[in-house]
């Protein structure tokens, strides 16, 4: 479903170029929930960004649905974006002067989808995220923990083929993000929906099927998890 | 993206960022009400001064006059009399020419000269008055109105224009006060006395006056004329102008005896000298003329008064649009402004609207219908803004006129969808830049937080 070759990026810093991404090759399979875990500089942001097509890589490339993200144009990119990539953010970056329900349905704007369609699926998304009562607040009358699950709606509106989660939880406390990654959890086993989450958290990592570890631009390992939790011998990551 | 979301969602941005929609449609508006206004302004000038002209002029009249056929000189007068008969401007023709579409009135005139008017008691103008002899009960359709009396059948009336009225006095009094004049050239006050004697309008309904008119013979006065009728005094016409508009006027019947009395020898026969021809419309008058001539007559109108005004006024037109355009050109700088601020503001917004798939023509348009709900909304408040104008500035006419028929200023409907075109065009061509700058905006750098 995702498959990512040979992968390199490199920044240029006045006339030096330093290198975030180097020789980077994995796959993740239709259904799957991965994380990317790295420390901070690691350049597991980067690659997520590549992977989304809000960069472009100095090197390799980058299928998705059997797509070359790498080839394509600015408009391309949206179009695609629009039908096979859900965000979901760290901040949730909803929009304040519209309603939840507003939020949710903002990427069917985008596609022209009638208002009537959008309605329904919007409610239901909002039905499966747990807050079906908030459908007409604004996302400033709404906790942190609320937001993301308005974010996590959002992403999925569009059915998309694939979701990148940029740390879902890094401005949650402890028992808001166990809700959510719970949520996450369940919408990727029925929904069938691909998730990648990038992550500085193990905990976080350790509910995925399978971590990828980043280290100074270097994928150091591939690992299936355990449903259990913890990754035996996995590498421990320095925040 | 579907129009009705593109503007609920630009109409959001506009009623969230209050002041700066505010100042924006402030300055579109000012803009607007100023092309509405200084269109007006010169609509209604040329309106007023058009009726002015026509009450003077008399725009909506063809004269009529025979038709001597063409001359080629030396000895060769025409020795078919009824040849020369076909130009005459007779009976039949006049009645013909009523039949005329958009015919109004047609009367027939035959000016007789400019005579001195004294009543009986002694009384004299000092200027002379025009006597003019046709069918009386025709004044009214002519536009003249009456202020004591109406129009009489009797042979030796009269109905005077209400300037005939106005500057008799008896030779006594007018002599005193040239006197004092000419022992004190520089007294204004008694040059003001004198200036007055021509204004001083007298009582001459039914009253008896008199007719002097000089021939070689020497002066010769007419029969005693009852003044049957006063004319009202023209609107917006002031005592000034008035006070030279001295006219008389007579029965055909009356004028016929007048003339073989002051032994004019202008007798016409059974034909007329002149018809006055009036028109419903003034834009019927080429028509009207037209069929007028098919009669082999002259013709003669006022119309090329008409075409020189509205030239001087497209003109003055002009200017008002530039001026108005211009004010437009400032405000648009407002729009500019604000909305690339506004971009820098959203670009966070704008970041995540292309992360969920917004492409660059999308966000493109969102900022180009916002501009172009400022642009509205300006336009809306022009028109307002112009009604409120327009208003004050004929409350200060009249304050300072003092006079109920001056000036008035007023809309023409067809200025509104111009001045909200201006103010549309103004919104649209300035959301341009900024809209194009928001859709350049890059999603990632937009998204980052540092």
């Amino acid at each position: 479903m995702l498959r990512v070759e040979q992968l390199s990026h490199s920044f240029m810093n006045g006339n030096e170029s330093t290198a975030v991404l180097q020789q980077i090759n994995f796959d993740v399979h239709k259904g799957e929930m991965i994380a990317l875990l790295g420390s901070s500089g690691s350049g597991k942001s980067t690659l997520l960004n590549l992977m989304a097509g809000l960069m472009k890589p100095t090197e390799g490339q980058i299928f998705i649905a059997d797509h070359n993200i790498v080839t394509m144009n600015e408009n391309q990119l949206a179009e695609f974006r629009r039908k096979h990539i859900g965000f979901i953010f760290q901040a949730y970056e909803l929009i304040a002067n519209l309603t939840v329900r507003e939020n949710v349905e903002l990427p069917l704007v985008f596609q022209s989808i009638h208002p009537s369609i959008r309605k329904k699926k919007s409610l239901a998304l909002l039905e499966q995220v747990g807050i079906p009562d908030k459908a007409e607040l604004f996302p400033s009358q709404l906790s942190g923990g609320q937001q993301q699950r308005v974010s996590i709606a959002r992403s999925l509106i569009t059915e998309p083929s694939v979701i990148f989660a940029d740390e879902p939880t890094g401005n949650l406390d402890t028992k808001t993000e166990e809700e959510i990654i719970m949520i996450l959890k369940r919408l990727n086993k029925t929904m069938e929906t691909t998730f990648i989450i990038v992550t500085h958290e193990r905990e976080v990592a350790a509910q995925t099927e399978k971590i990828i570890t980043l280290r100074d631009g270097y994928l150091v390992t591939e690992q299936e998890t355990v449903q259990e939790g913890i990754v035996a011998g996995g590498t421990q990551i320095e925040n | 993206m579907r129009i009705s979301d593109i503007s609920r969602l630009s109409w959001d941005q506009v009623k969230r960022r209050k002041v700066v929609t505010a100042l924006c449609a402030a300055g579109i508006s000012i803009g607007c009400a100023a092309i509405i206004v200084a269109m007006s302004i010169g609509e209604s000038a040329q309106l007023y001064i058009e009726k002015q002209m026509n009450s003077y002029l008399k725009m909506d009249e063809i004269t009529v006059t025979a038709n001597t056929g063409v001359k080629t000189g030396g000895n060769s007068s025409p020795t078919d009399l009824t040849l020369q008969d076909q130009g005459k401007l007779t009976e039949q023709k006049l009645d013909v020419m009523r039949q005329i579409q958009h015919v109004k009135a047609a009367s027939p005139y035959r000016q007789l000269d400019y005579m001195e008017l004294s009543t009986i008691d002694g009384l004299m103008a000092q200027n002379a008055t025009e006597v003019i002899g046709t069918d009386l009960n025709m004044l009214t359709a002519f536009g003249n109105s009456f202020m004591q009396g109406g129009s009489s059948d009797m042979e030796g009336t009269i109905v005077l224009s209400y300037g005939a009225t106005m500057g008799l006095v008896d030779e006594l009094t007018r002599k005193n006060i040239q006197d004092q004049l000419n022992a004190n050239p520089y007294d204004e006050t008694v040059f003001q006395q004198y200036q007055n004697l021509n204004r001083v309008p007298t009582a001459l309904y039914q009253k008896q006056i008199q007719l002097r008119m000089y021939s070689n013979d020497g002066p010769v006065l007419s029969m005693p004329l009852r003044v049957v009728g006063v004319l009202k005094k023209p609107a917006g016409v002031s005592d000034d102008q008035i006070m030279y508009d001295k006219k008389g006027y007579i029965s055909l019947e009356t004028a016929e005896i007048l003339s073989k009395e002051l032994k004019r020898g202008d007798d016409t026969g059974d034909s007329y000298n002149s018809i006055i021809v009036k028109v419903d419309e003034q834009s019927k008058i080429e028509q009207v003329e037209k069929q007028l001539q098919k009669l082999t007559v002259t013709t003669q109108t006022n119309l090329y008064q008409k075409e020189r005004l509205a030239s001087e006024f497209k003109i003055i037109k002009a200017a008002a649009l530039g001026i108005g355009v211009f004010i437009l050109i400032i405000a648009s700088i407002s729009i500019v402004v604000a909305m690339t601020m506004s971009t820098y503001q959203r670009r966070r917004q704008i970041g995540i609207m292309k992360v969920l798939g917004a492409n660059l023509g999308q966000i493109r348009n969102m900022f180009i219908v916002e501009a172009a709900l400022l642009g509205l909304l300006g336009g809306l408040l022009g028109v307002l803004f112009s009604y409120w104008i327009v208003w004050g500035i004929n409350a200060l006419i009249m304050n300072l006129s003092g006079e109920q028929d001056s000036v008035i200023i007023f809309i023409p409907l067809v200025t509104i969808p111009i001045g909200m075109a201006f103010a549309l065009a103004t919104g649209i061509l300035s959301g341009i830049y900024p809209a194009i700058s928001a859709s350049r905006t890059d999603a990632l750098t937009a998204i980052r937080r540092d």
